[in-house]
């Protein structure tokens, strides 16, 4: 080898993207989406009766032009529910909610949620660059801990 | 000589990894500049043994690598 770099990712995705790497992380956690847009009121209600956490991604930027105001998808998994949604600074942020749960196990399900929609995002983000690059994959695997394994050639 | 690769590792928090392989010399740098654009933000990086080896190409891979940036 010749060297080795850790790179930690930033989010920078127009809603629709983000949207589809939550749609695609989720399956393996056993999540499914409940609803996209129309969810806030539904929320707001159950959220007086539960315990709720909140996860912000610092390294990210919803782009503005392509999320609205109330741009939300919400998932959930038996009745812990996790809404992503843009923060006021254009962040993304994740409120899990959930019916007898702490606060620190929601907080450890959502961050673990979100590690899996960033391994989405970069994996998209990754695949698509070296298209455009005519790079080419030879190999790809996933390992049994779920990390991604991406061999390149024609550099 | 061994094949020029480069290995792209995404845990399932979302960390990246990446390893030049068989590419000798500073110009494996660029690569590894490249991916950490494309990324994000650098944590760390190591270089190894094979990074203060020579070879022929390495000026030419340097000058391909900027052309496709």
């Amino acid at each position: 080898m010749s060297s080795v770099v850790v790179v930690t990712p930033l989010i920078v995705a127009g809603w629709p993207v983000i949207t589809a790497a939550v749609t695609a992380a989720i399956g393996s956690l056993g999540f499914s989406v409940v609803k996209g847009a129309e969810a806030p009121a539904t929320i707001a209600n159950t959220a007086k009766t539960n315990t709720r956490a909140e996860v912000d991604v610092e390294d990210s930027e919803v782009l503005q032009e392509a999320a609205s105001a109330g741009s939300e998808l919400v998932v959930e998994r038996d009745g812990v529910r996790v809404i992503f949604s843009r923060d006021l600074r254009g962040a993304l942020k994740l409120c899990v909610e959930g019916e007898g749960h702490s606060k620190a196990e929601l907080k450890r399900i959502g961050e673990e949620l979100l590690g899996r929609v960033t391994q989405q995002y970069v994996y998209h983000r990754v695949v698509s660059e070296l298209q455009e690059r005519n790079m080419t994959i030879v190999d790809e695997q996933v390992a049994a801990d779920r990390t991604v394994k991406i061999r390149v050639r024609n550099l | 000589m061994a094949q020029e690769e480069i290995e792209i590792e995404i845990a399932p928090n979302g960390q990246v990894t990446v390893r030049t392989i068989g590419i000798k010399g500073p110009v494996c740098m660029d690569y590894a500049d490249l991916f950490a654009q494309i990324i994000g933000r650098e944590e760390h990086r190591e270089k190894t043994a094979e990074y203060y080896e020579t070879a022929e190409q390495q000026v030419q891979r340097h000058v391909d690598v900027k052309q496709r940036r």
